[in-house]
């Protein structure tokens, strides 16, 4: 009689330790998920927006596709027009790594290259207003800019980001 | 149900994670930024624009050629052709070509989106730049002159085609084996580098190019430094 209630507390005990352990876990696990959730946002986030890099785009046409070029597009140099039509044509008998990155590269190289020419076009305005002493095509434009005068427009500020000079 | 090893284990990893992504800024940077940044300062700084002529430079390479293939000096005792480029800022890049001919291979792909990335920078877009092809001293050397141009022209066209750096921002000359980079080394790799040399302001609206050639006038004109 003594030793049932005494049992049964303790009992109660554990189940409630084990309920609050598993409660205390399963939050915990949430937790460590969502954390995760963030940083895989924080890392694809920025990437997304910012172009990248001339190397390392053309870094991947090379690396993806330098037995498929020396095969099938001897003689043609980088080229976004002959290069990428000969890698067109030959889309059967490439690799399966080059397939999918010739066209990611080019389009990479693409992006960037026409990010940085959008930054004079949708900063003209904000370099007339804010750096009035810069020569234009000096990129002394994007130099003001990026000092980060106050009121440049949200449009600017994007194209400036996009092209990767921040 | 996560066992309690295995919850350890995860947030162990999701330490770990956080420590990654904190060092992943600096890390990213190392490899790529270390040679694009300096190639911009070393590119960066002109302080006067040489009085080039590319035009009279090409024809004094051939010209040379020409008058002394047979009794010039040994390719390491050759004085330069183009004393006037030695001084300029200037980086050398390695580019693989195909053999014998003006086509930049696909390992070279990187370096010259690296060479784009420079040329894009914004302490450098008010500049102009010369291409400049060479070769290592073997074969003959008019041929080397011919390919070494070819060559130059065709880095130009990529950067200008593919990275849409301004084509009025760039010129492009070769010098064969008339001006080896390692001369002591006559067929060291490093003598077919490409190199580029800042050579002027982009701004001012100078004429690139004369509009009238003078046609072999010029070997009789060019003027001695």
């Amino acid at each position: 009689m003594n030793r049932r209630p005494a049992g049964s507390r303790k009992g109660a005990l554990a189940k409630g330790l084990t309920l609050g352990a598993r409660f205390f876990s399963d939050g915990f696990m949430k937790l460590v998920r969502s954390i995760w959730l963030l940083l895989a946002l924080a890392v694809w986030a920025p990437a997304s927006a910012e172009t990248i890099k001339f190397e390392d785009s053309a870094g991947l046409l090379g690396a993806s596709c330098a037995k498929d070029i020396e095969t099938n597009c001897r003689g043609v140099n980088l080229d976004p027009g002959r290069m990428k039509d000969c890698l067109y044509r030959n889309q059967d008998s490439l690799s399966a790594q080059c397939q999918t990155d010739y066209v990611r590269a080019f389009d990479a190289i693409q992006k960037r290259a026409a990010a940085r020419a959008a930054v004079t076009k949708m900063c003209e305005r904000d370099v007339a207003k804010f750096c009035a002493g810069a020569q234009k095509g000096s990129g002394e434009a994007v130099k003001c800019l990026l000092a980060g005068p106050r009121g440049v427009s949200i449009n600017c500020n994007k194209a400036v980001s996009e092209a990767g000079y921040r | 149900m996560p066992s309690e090893r295995k919850i350890r284990r995860r947030v162990g990893l999701l330490i770990v994670a956080l420590i990654g992504f904190a060092a992943l800024p600096s890390l990213a940077q190392t490899p790529a930024a270390g040679t694009a940044e300096d190639w911009v300062s070393k590119l960066g700084g002109l302080e006067t624009a040489p009085d080039l002529d590319i035009v009279a430079l090409r024809q004094q390479a051939t010209e040379r050629i020409k008058a002394k293939a047979k009794t010039d000096a040994a390719p390491l005792k050759r004085p330069p052709i183009a004393p006037e480029l030695l001084n300029l800022p200037q980086i050398a890049a390695e580019v693989q070509f195909d053999e014998d001919a003006a086509v930049a291979r696909p390992e070279s792909y990187r370096t010259l989106g690296r060479i784009a990335d420079a040329l894009s920078d914004p302490s450098l877009l008010g500049y102009r730049f010369l291409i400049v092809g060479h070769t290592v001293s073997t074969g003959r050397r008019e041929n080397n002159l011919t390919l070494s141009q070819r060559r130059a022209d065709v880095i130009r066209e990529v950067l200008v085609n593919t990275f849409k750096i301004s084509p009025k921002r760039l010129q492009a000359v070769g010098l064969g084996e008339e001006q080896l980079l390692d001369s002591a080394h006559p067929t060291a790799a490093i003598n077919q580098a490409i190199q580029v040399e800042t050579i002027g302001s982009a701004l001012v609206a100078s004429p690139v190019v004369p509009a009238v050639v003078p046609a072999k006038a010029g070997a009789h004109k060019k003027p001695k430094h």
